[in-house]
């Protein structure tokens, strides 16, 4: 019996050995997961201050009146800014997500920085260390928002045939990724006239064509806010900020409906209403961009009654 | 070589108490270490969200009032800067349930300076007020940023109608998380 327990050549762990060795590994292990978990949760820290920040930077260009103005943002990483878009009442959502590039691996986080006022036309991702955001007010007539274009510097869009109008804008943008001439293979071609570029745009019928898809767009005025955001964004994205803009235009209709009977009060003698209740309720029943053009013919109604009235509205 | 199996269990199971004893308190260790870092990493954090909610309101309230549900637009002449519309306010006063959330602050009020005057406006005693507040959300909110703005409307005169325009802070607040 005392031979057994003296034996040399067999495993010799005693109790104590594994005992250490079992409550080792559940301390190791238990500090791997604790770390990796703090890992995952400084990213979705990260990813929210990012969001965060980009958000605020997007303030600014809400501004007040008529003319685009451009702006870029830098970041140090490698980073892929995630458009997500909702149209649920009263305003829709305009959320970010960011990921950014850890040892050639993207961040999954789940954390997103919400916005109810801004409407930002992107593409579904936008990759990048540099990107390059314009925006233009959006008058339908009255002005409903300021739209925001987000684009990555690495793409280039070259407007080829473009009206005079866009050319100017384009060229006072002074935007180094958007450009009008000297197109090369690897610019997204923007054509104003053919059908066999990247984004081919019937300017005068209101709609354009990429990816074998029709997006329609309509501007009341000489605004083309709604043209460019069907020129930058992916097509859910686009038609997701369209009922957005939709839904703030009927809240704005009936402020500017109620504004009128205050005005009239004091003597105004205005008659927008009619016109202004039939613009409300086509803003609500909007389904998607193809019924947008009817709802522009409106809003050129109202344009005109208001400019014939006693007081503007707007 | 005769060995006491009695003395060596006794010696053993002292030996595995002592370093379970010893593996416990480093555990506890470990986590008191953790618990401290983290405490102060999320003090840290509420920080900085309280930062970029005020860094928010900073940029709003420069703004704020040239957003259609605000702004004075062409309706008084030409389109003037940071000119708020009061008839807008008073109807966006009674939509806040819908804006509730809409510009990320919990309390916007416009208040008259000149001449200065305290009285809530409610549609009873419009324009004869000085205080109006669109958002007043109640939750823990930061001190309020403020901008000049002028305050306009229509006015009826003897024989005309006017655009009647007074001074007034535009005040914004946001939520306080720390």
């Amino acid at each position: 019996m005392k031979k057994i327990f003296l034996k040399k050549g067999a495993l010799e762990i005693s109790f104590g050995w594994l005992f250490a060795i079992i409550i080792g590994g559940v301390v190791i292990f238990s500090a791997i997961f604790l770390s990796s978990k703090i890992t995952d949760s400084s990213d979705e820290i990260v990813s929210a201050e990012i969001g965060k920040e980009i958000n605020i930077l997007l303030n600014p260009l809400e501004t007040s009146f008529e003319t685009a103005q451009t702006t870029s943002i830098v970041l140090t990483t490698e980073t892929r800014i995630n458009n997500l878009c909702s149209d649920g009442t009263p305003f829709g959502k305009q959320s970010l997500r960011i990921d950014q590039k850890r040892l050639n691996e993207w961040t999954n986080t789940d954390i997103k920085t919400n916005s109810y006022s801004k409407y930002i036309f992107s593409k579904d991702q936008t990759e990048g260390k540099k990107f390059y955001i314009f925006s233009k007010p959006f008058n339908f007539p009255f002005k409903v928002a300021d739209l925001i274009y987000l684009t990555s510097a690495e793409e280039f869009y070259c407007f080829k045939n473009a009206p005079d109008s866009v050319k100017k804008e384009i060229s006072e943008l002074d935007q180094e990724n958007l450009i009008l001439e000297n197109c090369t293979d690897e610019h997204i071609k923007i054509c104003f006239s053919g059908n066999n570029c990247d984004v081919n745009v019937k300017y005068r019928e209101g709609y354009l064509e990429k990816d074998n898809e029709k997006i329609y767009f309509e501007n009341v005025g000489e605004s083309d806010a709604l043209m460019y955001g069907a020129i930058f964004a992916d097509k859910d994205i686009y038609e997701c900020q369209v009922k957005r803009l939709m839904m703030r235009l009927e809240e704005l209709c009936y402020i500017y409906y109620n504004k009128e009977i205050a005005n009239n009060k004091v003597g105004c003698e205005g008659s927008v209403s009619t016109e202004l209740i039939q613009l409300k309720v086509l803003a609500g029943n909007f389904e998607n961009s193809s019924g947008i053009k009817s709802i522009g013919l409106v809003a050129e109604d109202v344009e005109k009654k208001n400019r014939i009235g006693r007081c503007s509205l707007w | 070589m005769v060995i006491d199996l009695f003395k060596l269990n006794r010696k053993g199971q002292m030996k595995i108490q002592q370093m379970a004893f010893m593996l416990i308190a480093i555990t506890i260790l470990f986590v008191l270490v953790g618990v401290f870092f983290l405490a102060i990493s999320l003090q840290d954090l509420k920080k900085t969200a309280t930062g970029l909610e005020k860094e928010n309101v900073r940029f709003l309230v420069s703004k704020l009032a040239n957003s259609p549900e605000f702004s004075c637009g062409n309706a008084f002449g030409n389109s003037l800067d940071n000119c708020i519309d009061f008839d807008k306010l008073m109807i966006l006063r009674k939509e806040s349930d819908k804006y509730n959330n809409f510009w990320g602050v919990t309390k916007i009020y416009v208040r008259k300076i000149c001449p200065e005057d305290e009285t809530i406006c409610t549609e009873e005693n419009y324009p004869n007020c000085g205080m109006i507040k669109i958002l007043d959300k109640n939750v823990n909110s930061t001190g309020f940023s403020s901008n000049f703005v002028s305050l306009c409307r229509k006015e009826k005169g003897k024989n005309l109608l006017y655009d009647k325009c007074e001074i007034a802070l535009l005040m914004i607040a946001s939520e306080d998380k720390g």
